[in-house]
C-alpha cells in the first residue's frame, strides 16, 4: 500500500468516524431539548392545564399517582430483584 | 343462581381485598415505606447492622426522591443496603431502583440498546448518585461499600397495543471511591465507566456486563415540572 492510499485510507476513516459521531450528537440534542419523553401525556397534561380564569392550577405528586402509570407499569415484564441483588 | 352470588361476593371480596393494596400512597412517609427495604429482609448481620442505624435516614432520602422527582417511580423496596448478585463476601452498597416513564420517542428508539443504557445511566443515574452521595451519614459509614443504581425503562416498540411491555433495565456498582472521585470531577467519564461493574437486563433476560459511554446531562438535576408543588414537608 503507498503512502497515498494510507492517506485516503485515514481520511475516509476519519469523516466516517466525525459524521457517525455528529449524527449521534444530532440525535441526543433534539431528545435532550424534550422533555416529551414521559409515559403518558396525560402526565405533563397536568401542568398544562388551565383553569377558566387562566391560572394554573397546582400539580401534586398524588395527581402523578392517580396517572394510568401504576397499571401501566404493573403489566411490564422487568428484572427481578433477585436477579441482580442478594439480601 | 347460588352460584353467581358466590362469585359476585368472592368479587367483592378480591376488590375490597385489592383497593388498599393498589392504592397510591397519599404522603411521602407512606410513600417511602414501602420503598425502603424493610429491616427483615437482610439476611446478614452487615447488612442487619447498617439498616438498623440508617432506616430513618433512608427513610427520609426516599420521601426525598419521591416528592422532588413526580415523574419518576421507584422501585418497591429497592432503598437500602443491597449486596450484587453472584460476587463473594458481604460489601454493601447504598442502592436506589428508579422507574422512568420513557415514552416512544424515535430518536430514544433509532439508537442501540447499549446506547440507551448508557443515555439513561448519564441522565438519571449519576444523578442518582449524586443525591445518595447528598446522604453525608450514610456515606460515611465505613460498613457502606459504595452506590448502586438500578434504572428501568420501556423497552421501545413494547408499549403499543397488543405489544407485551418489556423494561430494559441497567445495574450499576460503584464503590464509594471511584463514586466520589467522579462526582468531584477528580476522574474522567472514561475512567469512571471503566471502574465501575455494570449489568444490563432485557426484561428479564441477563444481557452480562455493558460498557457505559458517560457523558454530562443535567435534565434531572434541573428539570422542574411546571405547577408542581411539593408535598408538605419537603423542600426540592
Amino acid at each position: 500500500m503507498t503512502r497515498t492510499q494510507i492517506f485516503r485510507a485515514a481520511v475516509v476513516l476519519g469523516v466516517l468516524a466525525v459524521t457517525g459521531g455528529c449524527a449521534t450528537s444530532e440525535e441526543w440534542a433534539e431528545w435532550k431539548a424534550h422533555s416529551t419523553h414521559f409515559a403518558s401525556d396525560q402526565h405533563m397534561g397536568f401542568s398544562m392545564r388551565n383553569n377558566k380564569d387562566g391560572s394554573n392550577p397546582k400539580v401534586t405528586r398524588r395527581d402523578m399517582e392517580s396517572s394510568p402509570r401504576e397499571n401501566w407499569w404493573g403489566k411490564v415484564i422487568t428484572v427481578r430483584p433477585d436477579q441482580i441483588f442478594e439480601n | 343462581m347460588t352460584r353467581w352470588v358466590v362469585g359476585a361476593l368472592l368479587a367483592v371480596a378480591l376488590g375490597a381485598g385489592a383497593g388498599p393494596a393498589l392504592a397510591a400512597p397519599q404522603t411521602p412517609a407512606e410513600a417511602a415505606g414501602e420503598k425502603v427495604i424493610p429491616l427483615e429482609r437482610y439476611t446478614t448481620p452487615k447488612g442487619q447492622a447498617l439498616a438498623r442505624v440508617h432506616q430513618q435516614r433512608l427513610q427520609r432520602y426516599a420521601e426525598q426522591v419521591w416528592g422532588c422527582l413526580p415523574w419518576l417511580d421507584l422501585q418497591k423496596q429497592s432503598i437500602g443496603f443491597q449486596r450484587p448478585k453472584g460476587v463473594p463476601g458481604d460489601d454493601r452498597y447504598f442502592s436506589t431502583w428508579i422507574l422512568i416513564p420513557q415514552a416512544e420517542n424515535k430518536q430514544f428508539s433509532a439508537l442501540p440498546q447499549s446506547r440507551r443504557m448508557s443515555a439513561m445511566f448519564s441522565r438519571y443515574g449519576v444523578d442518582m448518585m449524586r443525591r445518595m452521595a447528598d446522604v453525608h451519614d450514610v456515606l460515611a459509614d465505613s460498613n457502606v461499600h459504595g452506590f448502586s443504581v438500578v434504572l428501568s425503562w420501556l423497552k421501545p416498540g413494547t408499549s403499543r397495543p397488543g405489544v407485551q411491555p418489556v423494561n430494559e433495565s441497567v445495574a450499576a456498582f460503584i464503590d464509594k471511591a471511584t463514586g466520589l472521585d467522579y462526582l468531584e470531577r477528580r476522574i474522567p467519564h472514561a475512567e469512571f465507566a471503566r471502574r465501575i461493574r455494570v449489568v444490563g437486563f432485557d426484561g428479564q433476560t441477563d444481557l452480562g456486563p455493558q460498557t457505559l459511554d458517560i457523558w454530562d446531562d443535567d435534565f434531572a438535576a434541573t428539570f422542574k415540572l411546571p405547577n408542581y408543588e411539593p408535598p408538605a414537608g419537603i423542600s426540592c
